[in-house]
Protein backbone atom coordinates (compact mmCIF):
# COMPACT_ATOMS: atom_id res chain seq x y z
CA UNK A 1 0.00 0.00 0.00
CA UNK A 2 1.24 3.69 -0.76
CA UNK A 3 -1.53 5.54 0.56
CA UNK A 4 -3.83 4.54 3.08
CA UNK A 5 -7.00 7.12 3.26
CA UNK A 6 -9.84 6.42 6.55
CA UNK A 7 -13.25 5.22 5.15
CA UNK A 8 -14.76 8.71 5.64
CA UNK A 9 -11.88 10.40 3.50
CA UNK A 10 -13.17 7.42 0.71
CA UNK A 11 -16.92 8.11 0.75
CA UNK A 12 -15.92 11.64 0.79
CA UNK A 13 -13.86 11.59 -2.10
CA UNK A 14 -15.30 8.76 -3.65
CA UNK A 15 -18.43 11.41 -4.11
CA UNK A 16 -17.40 15.29 -3.93
CA UNK A 17 -16.05 14.91 -7.11
CA UNK A 18 -19.53 13.16 -8.40
CA UNK A 19 -21.67 15.51 -7.31
CA UNK A 20 -23.31 17.43 -10.33
CA UNK A 21 -23.18 14.06 -11.98
CA UNK A 22 -25.66 12.90 -8.83
CA UNK A 23 -28.40 16.00 -9.41
CA UNK A 24 -28.89 14.88 -12.87
CA UNK A 25 -28.74 11.11 -12.32
CA UNK A 26 -32.65 9.77 -13.31
CA UNK A 27 -32.28 6.77 -10.84
CA UNK A 28 -31.28 9.67 -8.35
CA UNK A 29 -33.76 11.87 -9.49
CA UNK A 30 -36.97 10.34 -9.77
CA UNK A 31 -39.15 7.17 -8.50
CA UNK A 32 -42.37 6.45 -6.79
CA UNK A 33 -40.25 6.27 -3.45
CA UNK A 34 -39.59 9.81 -3.31
CA UNK A 35 -43.43 10.52 -4.16
CA UNK A 36 -43.69 8.32 -1.25
CA UNK A 37 -42.00 10.48 1.21
CA UNK A 38 -43.46 13.68 -0.33
CA UNK A 39 -46.73 11.93 0.44
CA UNK A 40 -45.87 11.37 4.15
CA UNK A 41 -45.22 15.15 4.84
CA UNK A 42 -48.12 16.11 3.07
CA UNK A 43 -50.21 18.94 5.60
CA UNK A 44 -46.86 18.31 7.72
CA UNK A 45 -46.02 22.23 7.75
CA UNK A 46 -44.04 22.61 11.04
CA UNK A 47 -42.46 19.16 10.77
CA UNK A 48 -38.52 19.14 11.05
CA UNK A 49 -36.89 16.53 8.50
CA UNK A 50 -33.12 15.79 8.63
CA UNK A 51 -32.35 13.77 5.44
CA UNK A 52 -29.35 11.59 5.88
CA UNK A 53 -26.61 11.44 3.44
CA UNK A 54 -28.49 13.78 1.63
CA UNK A 55 -25.97 13.18 -1.52
CA UNK A 56 -27.30 15.65 -4.20
CA UNK A 57 -30.30 16.36 -2.34
CA UNK A 58 -33.57 14.63 -3.90
CA UNK A 59 -35.45 13.58 -0.88
CA UNK A 60 -34.94 17.40 0.61
CA UNK A 61 -36.29 18.65 -2.28
CA UNK A 62 -39.39 16.80 -2.77
CA UNK A 63 -40.29 17.26 0.92
CA UNK A 64 -39.02 21.00 1.54
CA UNK A 65 -42.27 22.53 -0.02
CA UNK A 66 -44.72 20.48 2.41
CA UNK A 67 -42.54 21.35 5.95
CA UNK A 68 -40.97 23.68 8.12
CA UNK A 69 -37.53 22.68 7.69
CA UNK A 70 -35.23 20.61 6.15
CA UNK A 71 -31.47 19.76 7.33
CA UNK A 72 -29.60 18.07 4.23
CA UNK A 73 -27.07 16.54 5.91
CA UNK A 74 -24.17 14.52 4.20
CA UNK A 75 -20.23 13.49 4.22
CA UNK A 76 -19.11 15.70 1.37
CA UNK A 77 -18.99 19.08 1.70
CA UNK A 78 -19.47 19.39 -2.67
CA UNK A 79 -22.72 17.58 -2.59
CA UNK A 80 -23.99 20.11 0.16
CA UNK A 81 -22.90 22.87 -2.43
CA UNK A 82 -24.49 21.45 -4.73
CA UNK A 83 -28.12 21.01 -2.66
CA UNK A 84 -27.48 24.18 -1.90
CA UNK A 85 -27.27 26.03 -4.94
CA UNK A 86 -30.28 24.32 -5.89
CA UNK A 87 -32.34 24.57 -3.25
CA UNK A 88 -31.75 28.36 -4.12
CA UNK A 89 -32.43 28.05 -7.82
CA UNK A 90 -35.66 26.56 -6.86
CA UNK A 91 -36.71 29.19 -4.29
CA UNK A 92 -36.24 26.29 -1.50
CA UNK A 93 -35.34 28.71 1.41
CA UNK A 94 -36.11 25.93 4.25
CA UNK A 95 -33.56 23.67 3.32
CA UNK A 96 -30.43 24.02 5.53
CA UNK A 97 -27.38 22.02 4.97
CA UNK A 98 -24.76 20.50 6.98
CA UNK A 99 -21.98 18.25 6.72
CA UNK A 100 -20.68 15.25 8.85
CA UNK A 101 -20.68 11.66 9.83
CA UNK A 102 -23.62 9.17 10.04
CA UNK A 103 -22.53 7.82 13.21
CA UNK A 104 -22.14 10.86 15.29
CA UNK A 105 -24.73 13.28 14.49
CA UNK A 106 -24.13 16.93 15.59
CA UNK A 107 -28.24 17.62 16.75
CA UNK A 108 -29.66 17.35 19.84
CA UNK A 109 -32.06 14.74 21.37
CA UNK A 110 -35.84 14.59 19.72
CA UNK A 111 -35.12 17.44 17.20
CA UNK A 112 -36.97 15.87 14.32
CA UNK A 113 -40.24 14.57 13.00
CA UNK A 114 -38.87 12.68 10.22
CA UNK A 115 -35.26 11.29 9.13
CA UNK A 116 -35.36 10.10 5.90
CA UNK A 117 -32.20 8.29 4.27
CA UNK A 118 -31.81 7.15 0.67
CA UNK A 119 -29.08 5.21 -0.97
CA UNK A 120 -26.70 5.87 1.90
CA UNK A 121 -26.51 3.40 4.52
CA UNK A 122 -24.77 1.20 2.17
CA UNK A 123 -21.73 3.50 2.52
CA UNK A 124 -22.07 3.82 6.64
CA UNK A 125 -18.60 2.51 8.43
CA UNK A 126 -21.14 1.37 11.29
CA UNK A 127 -24.85 0.56 10.68
CA UNK A 128 -25.63 0.14 14.04
CA UNK A 129 -24.21 3.54 15.48
CA UNK A 130 -26.13 5.25 12.61
CA UNK A 131 -29.25 3.90 13.68
CA UNK A 132 -29.26 4.54 17.29
CA UNK A 133 -28.54 7.98 16.27
CA UNK A 134 -31.81 8.31 14.25
CA UNK A 135 -33.22 7.11 17.34
CA UNK A 136 -31.90 9.62 19.25
CA UNK A 137 -32.73 12.68 17.16
CA UNK A 138 -36.11 11.41 16.46
CA UNK A 139 -39.21 12.81 18.40
CA UNK A 140 -40.65 10.58 20.07
CA UNK A 141 -43.93 10.60 17.90
CA UNK A 142 -41.52 10.88 14.94
CA UNK A 143 -40.87 8.47 11.92
CA UNK A 144 -38.08 7.07 9.89
CA UNK A 145 -37.71 5.48 6.25
CA UNK A 146 -35.13 4.39 5.28
CA UNK A 147 -34.77 3.51 1.21
CA UNK A 148 -31.47 1.56 0.07
CA UNK A 149 -30.14 -1.25 -1.83
CA UNK A 150 -30.62 -4.39 -0.02
CA UNK A 151 -28.60 -8.09 -1.17
CA UNK A 152 -31.39 -11.14 -1.79
CA UNK A 153 -30.04 -12.37 1.82
CA UNK A 154 -28.90 -15.84 0.17
CA UNK A 155 -24.87 -16.00 0.17
CA UNK A 156 -24.80 -17.19 -3.10
CA UNK A 157 -25.96 -14.15 -4.75
CA UNK A 158 -25.27 -12.12 -1.75
CA UNK A 159 -21.64 -11.97 -2.33
CA UNK A 160 -21.93 -11.79 -5.99
CA UNK A 161 -23.70 -8.18 -5.30
CA UNK A 162 -21.30 -6.69 -2.58
CA UNK A 163 -18.43 -7.54 -4.91
CA UNK A 164 -19.33 -5.94 -7.79
CA UNK A 165 -20.57 -2.83 -5.69
CA UNK A 166 -17.19 -2.69 -4.13
CA UNK A 167 -15.24 -2.98 -7.78
CA UNK A 168 -17.46 -0.13 -8.93
CA UNK A 169 -16.86 1.91 -5.99
CA UNK A 170 -14.27 1.37 -3.19
CA UNK A 171 -16.08 3.11 -0.63
CA UNK A 172 -19.01 0.61 -0.26
CA UNK A 173 -19.12 -0.82 2.97
CA UNK A 174 -22.88 -3.69 2.64
CA UNK A 175 -25.55 -3.92 0.93
CA UNK A 176 -27.78 -5.68 3.84
CA UNK A 177 -30.74 -8.11 3.52
CA UNK A 178 -34.12 -7.01 4.70
CA UNK A 179 -33.34 -9.71 7.73
CA UNK A 180 -31.04 -7.64 8.50
CA UNK A 181 -32.25 -4.57 8.45
CA UNK A 182 -35.39 -5.62 10.16
CA UNK A 183 -32.29 -6.61 12.88
CA UNK A 184 -30.62 -3.20 13.35
CA UNK A 185 -33.58 -1.42 13.44
CA UNK A 186 -34.61 -3.47 16.47
CA UNK A 187 -31.44 -3.07 17.55
CA UNK A 188 -31.46 0.62 17.79
CA UNK A 189 -35.33 0.54 19.00
CA UNK A 190 -37.03 1.17 15.67
CA UNK A 191 -39.84 -0.87 14.54
CA UNK A 192 -41.26 -1.71 11.69
CA UNK A 193 -44.11 0.28 10.54
CA UNK A 194 -44.60 -1.23 6.65
CA UNK A 195 -41.79 -2.19 4.40
CA UNK A 196 -41.89 -2.21 0.45
CA UNK A 197 -39.88 -3.57 -2.32
CA UNK A 198 -39.08 -2.82 -6.25
CA UNK A 199 -36.84 -3.31 -8.61
CA UNK A 200 -34.35 -0.59 -10.79
CA UNK A 201 -32.45 -1.25 -13.75
CA UNK A 202 -28.61 -0.41 -13.57
CA UNK A 203 -27.31 0.93 -16.77
CA UNK A 204 -23.60 -0.73 -16.85
CA UNK A 205 -22.46 2.55 -18.56
CA UNK A 206 -24.46 5.24 -16.94
CA UNK A 207 -24.23 2.91 -13.14
CA UNK A 208 -20.10 2.83 -13.64
CA UNK A 209 -19.59 6.45 -15.64
CA UNK A 210 -21.83 8.69 -12.47
CA UNK A 211 -19.22 7.19 -10.46
CA UNK A 212 -16.34 7.24 -12.80
CA UNK A 213 -15.32 3.58 -12.08
CA UNK A 214 -11.82 3.24 -13.74
CA UNK A 215 -11.62 0.63 -16.75
CA UNK A 216 -9.70 -2.13 -14.96
CA UNK A 217 -12.50 -2.36 -12.43
CA UNK A 218 -15.45 -2.15 -15.24
CA UNK A 219 -13.80 -4.93 -17.04
CA UNK A 220 -13.14 -7.05 -13.67
CA UNK A 221 -17.33 -6.96 -13.00
CA UNK A 222 -17.87 -8.11 -16.38
CA UNK A 223 -15.92 -10.70 -16.50
CA UNK A 224 -17.25 -11.36 -13.12
CA UNK A 225 -20.81 -11.16 -14.42
CA UNK A 226 -19.34 -13.43 -17.43
CA UNK A 227 -17.74 -16.57 -15.33
CA UNK A 228 -20.80 -16.61 -12.63
CA UNK A 229 -23.42 -18.94 -12.86
CA UNK A 230 -26.77 -19.17 -14.04
CA UNK A 231 -28.54 -18.18 -10.56
CA UNK A 232 -26.79 -15.03 -10.50
CA UNK A 233 -27.37 -13.99 -13.86
CA UNK A 234 -31.23 -15.07 -13.85
CA UNK A 235 -31.55 -13.64 -10.67
CA UNK A 236 -30.26 -10.36 -11.40
CA UNK A 237 -31.45 -10.18 -14.76
CA UNK A 238 -27.87 -9.62 -16.08
CA UNK A 239 -28.10 -9.04 -19.77
CA UNK A 240 -25.15 -8.50 -22.44
CA UNK A 241 -24.15 -5.55 -21.69
CA UNK A 242 -24.17 -5.72 -18.10
CA UNK A 243 -27.09 -4.04 -16.98
CA UNK A 244 -28.93 -5.21 -14.07
CA UNK A 245 -31.98 -5.19 -11.48
CA UNK A 246 -30.92 -4.20 -7.93
CA UNK A 247 -33.58 -4.87 -5.23
CA UNK A 248 -34.71 -1.26 -3.36
CA UNK A 249 -35.82 -1.75 0.40
CA UNK A 250 -38.35 1.34 1.17
CA UNK A 251 -38.25 1.07 5.41
CA UNK A 252 -40.77 3.00 7.37
CA UNK A 253 -40.38 2.50 11.16
CA UNK A 254 -40.79 4.52 14.72
CA UNK A 255 -39.62 4.43 17.76
CA UNK A 256 -40.95 1.80 19.95
CA UNK A 257 -43.25 2.45 22.45
CA UNK A 258 -42.73 2.35 26.19
CA UNK B 1 -29.62 30.69 2.88
CA UNK B 2 -32.04 32.88 3.97
CA UNK B 3 -31.63 36.86 5.43
CA UNK B 4 -27.90 36.40 6.76
CA UNK B 5 -24.82 37.47 5.27
CA UNK B 6 -23.15 34.17 3.23
CA UNK B 7 -20.04 33.61 5.29
CA UNK B 8 -21.60 33.64 8.91
CA UNK B 9 -23.09 30.44 10.00
CA UNK B 10 -27.13 30.44 9.57
CA UNK B 11 -28.57 30.80 13.31
CA UNK B 12 -31.50 28.85 12.71
CA UNK B 13 -28.76 25.99 12.58
CA UNK B 14 -26.74 26.95 15.29
CA UNK B 15 -29.66 26.39 17.14
CA UNK B 16 -29.94 22.49 16.80
CA UNK B 17 -26.12 21.88 16.09
CA UNK B 18 -24.58 20.46 19.45
CA UNK B 19 -21.16 18.68 19.67
CA UNK B 20 -21.27 15.69 17.75
CA UNK B 21 -19.16 13.17 20.20
CA UNK B 22 -20.83 15.16 23.52
CA UNK B 23 -24.15 16.38 22.54
CA UNK B 24 -23.63 19.12 24.66
CA UNK B 25 -24.20 22.43 23.41
CA UNK B 26 -21.72 24.48 21.35
CA UNK B 27 -20.49 28.17 21.50
CA UNK B 28 -20.25 30.29 18.85
CA UNK B 29 -17.25 31.76 18.42
CA UNK B 30 -17.33 34.77 15.53
CA UNK B 31 -14.12 36.18 15.65
CA UNK B 32 -12.32 33.06 14.85
CA UNK B 33 -15.30 31.22 13.11
CA UNK B 34 -15.03 28.28 15.02
CA UNK B 35 -17.83 26.18 17.18
CA UNK B 36 -16.14 25.66 21.11
CA UNK B 37 -17.31 22.22 22.82
CA UNK B 38 -16.56 23.03 26.10
CA UNK B 39 -17.03 19.36 27.05
CA UNK B 40 -14.91 17.77 24.32
CA UNK B 41 -12.37 20.99 24.28
CA UNK B 42 -12.53 21.40 20.59
CA UNK B 43 -12.81 23.78 17.95
CA UNK B 44 -15.12 23.23 15.32
CA UNK B 45 -13.85 25.29 12.50
CA UNK B 46 -16.67 26.84 10.46
CA UNK B 47 -15.91 27.70 6.68
CA UNK B 48 -17.61 29.65 3.79
CA UNK B 49 -20.25 29.88 7.01
CA UNK B 50 -20.51 26.09 7.29
CA UNK B 51 -19.82 24.50 10.35
CA UNK B 52 -17.49 21.18 9.65
CA UNK B 53 -18.49 18.92 12.25
CA UNK B 54 -15.93 16.25 12.38
CA UNK B 55 -13.64 15.45 15.02
CA UNK B 56 -10.45 14.80 12.93
CA UNK B 57 -11.34 18.80 11.40
CA UNK B 58 -11.22 20.66 14.92
CA UNK B 59 -8.72 22.02 16.80
CA UNK B 60 -8.21 20.80 20.49
CA UNK B 61 -8.54 23.33 23.05
CA UNK B 62 -7.44 23.80 26.71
Amino acid sequence: MTETKTHEALVGGQFGARAAAYLGSAVHAQGADLQALAGLVERRSQAQVLDLGCGAGHVSFHVAPHVGAVIAYDLAPEMLDVVAQTATKRGLANIRTQQGVAESLPFQDARFDYVFSRFSAHHWRDLDAGLREVARVLKRDGAVVIIDSISPGVPLLDTYLQAVELLRDPSHVRSYSCAEWIAALARAGLAPIATSHFRLRMDFPVWTERMRTPKVQCDAIRALQRATSKAVTSYFNIDDEGSFDLDIAFMHAAPERG
Amino acid sequence: MTDHPADSVDPKLLEILVCPLTKTPLEYDAENQELISRAAKLAYPIRDGIPIMLPEEARRID
